[in-house]
């Protein structure tokens, strides 16, 4: 849900990681039977009060507190604990509620009305009012400083004030799945006179203090408008640069709760009898990206080869270890619409598709980088199956800050990552030629055109066959190698109750901590 | 004494001394123009490491002007070390304000851990390494020497990793693992915290100082001018504390001070596993973060720490060697 990836900076250090954590798992494993850990503390049943702590993957000196440009995971979870958009993606991924009791379309869908709740209140105790809606959209848009969700809302023309608690967004073209951008978590509502060194929103917690690249805390928002949350009183939030770090202080119990076990260690963590992992499955995926517009992929027949070259579970199996889903090349997993096509592993056909092309003894260059758990596995795992294919692929590995330089979207032939999207927003978001990140260049009329009518399109049923019809494009001919849908594996005490899997792609229950109580 | 006297005992090791000092001075311009030279090599660039994914061409043109980075790179190298000569050592391009203001609590921390573990490795290194040389041959010798070996060859992430495993994680959990400073929070205030980085450091330089110590005592003790002071009837000890020591004052505290220079370094990796919040973590951060002017100045630090502290051993070393000290000759 972030416009994609991990930010840069997640996995550091990779020759000492490796080495640290495979010292440290064999080890660990080696010493588990030695001291069992005490009989585990259950979390019983919801009760309020105590503190949470957690840790989380990321962050450092760069770290923000600004509601409409988290980048890291830690700016992320302060973000959803701070701030709430107009709705909310729950847990299965269907858009609900939230600063907003309502949120509804013109007959047109070229206009869209949202209620603000009755009774919702700031962190300062100031009830939310129409023009501080719009003043957090403005800030969101301010065309001096847009902020990141400034390109899915683009066709927001003007946001009025219209009514008590209604506001008006009044767009530049038909949109009937506009309500789905109202959900990101980046678009909280803020009070009109919002200031960065005040956070205040409608969160569940209310800002206390923080370091940044260290840790941040905040107490209980009271006048919370969920019945019963948030049921702790306190909330810390402590980055973690490193793997190790961050699992070593779960199992000395400095922490209650971690996000992303690293796919490989989950088996040690979910040893522990005080310790108990979240798994989600979730509709972010894990790319290869070959770009349409350059040799050898602008022949629709070496993208065709590459694909059936990919043997989707055994790159589930060995780079995920099994937690995850195997994808054939489409996103959006969750949408009503997803088609789930089957693409198997088809060498002989590859072959020929490569000899049809004129490339028989194709070589290529694949770009990788630890932009997220599994990428560069993937990349190892899908060249040496392009072995047998008398495909030669090298790996050139570049650090997460060197992907992400002004070469990203240049790279011809690479990886990428992200979260859980339905197919219209994500296809806003990469598959159109004024995407903000079209990391393919996937330029196709025929599919545009059904796009564009996609979007606008008000009947629902037409809307459907529309984005079926897109997926069908896409699936024969775009260039995105989608091998694989991770599971989100998460960790945290016995003691924790609350938690639960999360289809959004983020860790923890999607980082909203109100859920949570600690019988501590 | 004569004032004549005077300049001639002091002024052969005054030369000493200024010419060390001058050669200190000129390591560090070298390493200045390396150091920035480095990171002009790093690959990406800050402003979009800064501004993540997210970055949109805006953003990126109005944060590079912001940091100067479209400025000729003379230019910069020496609006940098001017800076640094007045000291202000640089804006971080991450958290948008003062490189000292971001590094100030991290090298109080970062020299807590220094100071901890000198305090505490010095004297164990020192005593069992005169230990082992008094009892060379034995079997104490031998034990101590072998497990001084295997712990020297041990990198420092493999003992912090190990230690962890024994202390804090998998076999007992009596010690916190990582350190956890809520915010305004200085580390100390929670000493159980530095416990094991701190261990794990003197287990690092430990073997290092009781092997050397072993090694240049022994020669002492074997020495003739021992032999002669044994002969005298002099007891063991005055002749151990009184003859054999001080001749190995110098070379133990070379190699000390390389152990306080490494230290300097290998808090890196020390604070990155334990999650400690000191300027090796903050280097850390910046490389990945582009933060070029942090990573100048952490790295132009640590060099100081490392020209100052061998600075400080030559000064030793020749105080401590005789033949210098008394010499009134030309050439030292």
């Amino acid at each position: 849900m972030t416009s994609t990836s991990s930010p840069p900076g997640l996995h550091r250090l990779n020759r000492r990681r490796l080495f640290g954590g495979a010292a440290g798992l064999a080890a660990a494993t080696f010493l588990a039977g030695c001291g069992g850990p005490a009989a585990a503390r259950e979390a019983g049943p919801p009760r309020p009060g105590g503190v949470l702590r957690v840790g989380v993957t990321g962050g450092g000196a760069s770290d923000t507190l600004d509601p409409h440009s988290p980048a890291a995971n830690p700016d992320i979870a302060r973000t959803l604990n701070l701030y709430e958009p107009l709705l909310h993606w729950d847990d299965a991924y269907t858009l609900q509620p939230a600063v907003a009791e309502a949120v509804r379309a013109e007959p047109d869908a070229r206009a869209w009305t949202a209620t603000i709740r009755a009774g919702i209140t700031f962190h300062d105790g100031r009830p939310v009012t129409p023009d501080d809606v719009v003043a957090s959209f403005r800030r969101m848009l301010d065309p001096d400083d847009p902020k990141a969700p400034a390109s899915q809302l683009g066709i927001v023309d003007d946001i009025v004030v219209a009514g008590d608690r209604e506001v008006r967004f009044v767009l530049s073209e038909p949109s009937p799945v506009f309500d789905q951008y109202l959900g990101e978590y980046n678009t909280g509502i803020v009070p009109a006179d919002f200031d960065v060194e005040n956070p205040i929103g409608t969160g569940a917690f209310r800002f206390e203090s923080w370091n940044p690249g260290q840790q941040s805390a905040f107490v209980k928002h009271e006048g919370y408008w969920r019945p019963d949350e948030p049921y702790v009183d306190r909330l810390e939030l402590i980055n973690f640069s490193e793997d190790d770090a961050r699992i070593n202080a779960l199992l000395s119990g400095q922490v209650d709760a971690i996000d992303q076990v690293p796919l490989s260690l989950t088996e040690v963590v979910g040893s522990y009898e005080s310790i108990k992992l979240l798994t989600s499955e979730t509709g972010a995926w894990l790319p290869i990206t070959m770009r349409v517009d350059v040799e050898p992929f602008d022949d629709v027949r070496v993208r065709q080869a590459l694909r059936l070259i990919a043997g989707r579970e055994q790159m589930v199996n060995q780079v995920l270890s099994g937690l995850g889903t195997p994808a054939v090349d489409l996103y959006a997993r969750f949408d009503p619409e997803y088609l789930d096509p089957r693409r198997e592993q088809e060498i002989e056909r590859a072959r020929e598709l490569l000899s049809a092309a004129g490339r028989p003894n194709l070589s290529l260059e694949l770009v990788t980088s630890p932009i997220q758990a599994g990428t560069v596995e993937a990349a190892q795992v899908y060249a040496t199956q392009a072995r047998a294919a008398g495909v030669d692929i090298g790996l050139r590995r570049v650090d997460t800050s060197t992907f992400f330089s002004d070469q990203y979207l240049q790279w011809e032939f690479a990886q990428s990552f992200w979260n859980t999207r339905n197919y219209i927003p994500q296809a806003a978001q990469s598959s159109m030629p004024e995407a903000p990140f079209n990391e393919t260049h996937w330029d196709d009329a025929e599919y545009q055109a059904v796009i564009r009518r996609a979007r606008s399109e008000v009947d629902a049923t037409a809307r459907a066959a529309l984005v079926r019809q897109a997926q069908e494009i896409e699936f024969d001919r775009g260039g995105y190698l989608i091998w694989g849908f991770p599971d989100r594996v998460d960790a945290h005490q016995a003691y924790v109750g609350g938690l639960t899997p999360n289809r959004t792609g983020l860790s923890l229950s999607g980082y909203e901590f109100r859920k949570a109580w600690v019988n501590a | 004494m004569s004032a004549v006297q005077m300049s001639t005992l002091t002024s052969p090791m005054a030369r000493m001394i200024g010419r060390r000092l001058l050669l200190s001075v000129l390591v560090l311009f070298v390493v200045s123009i390396l150091v920035f030279g480095a990171t002009l090599l790093l690959p990406g660039d800050p402003a979009r490491a800064i501004l993540g994914q997210q970055a949109t061409p805006e953003r990126v043109a109005a944060l590079t002007e912001q940091l100067g980075l479209d400025r000729p790179v003379w230019e910069r190298y020496f609006s940098w070390l001017g800076g640094i000569l007045t000291g202000d050592l640089g804006f971080s391009a991450a958290t948008q304000g003062p490189v000292s203001e971001l590094l100030g609590g991290r090298i109080a921390a970062s020299g807590l851990l220094l100071v901890l573990t000198a305090l505490i490795s010095t004297p164990i290194a020192l005593a069992l390494g005169a230990w082992a040389a008094v009892r060379r041959g034995t079997r104490t010798d031998s034990v101590l020497s072998g497990s001084s070996l295997v712990l020297a060859a041990l990198p420092e992430f493999v003992i912090g990793v190990l230690l962890v495993v024994l202390l804090a994680t998998s076999v007992l959990q009596i010690l916190p693992s990582v350190t956890i400073a809520r915010p305004g929070e200085p580390v100390w205030t929670r000493p159980e915290q530095l416990v094991l980085p701190v261990l794990t450091l003197a287990l690092v330089v430990i073997p290092y100082v009781v092997r050397m110590t072993r090694a240049t005592l022994s020669e002492a003790l074997d020495a003739g001018f021992v032999e002669m002071a044994r002969l005298k009837g002099l007891p063991e000890r005055t002749v151990l504390m009184r003859h054999a020591v001080p001749h190995t004052i110098g070379p133990v505290a070379q190699v000390f001070a390389l152990q306080l220079a490494w230290l300097a370094g290998g808090v890196v990796v020390v604070e990155f596993l334990f999650r400690y919040p000191g300027i090796g973590e903050a280097l850390i951060d910046a490389v990945a973060n582009r933060d070029v002017q942090v990573v100048q100045a952490i790295t132009l630090i640590i060099a100081a720490f490392y020209v100052l502290v061998n600075l400080a051993a030559d000064v030793a070393g020749i105080l401590a060697d005789p033949r210098i000290r008394t010499s009134s000759g030309v050439d030292a």
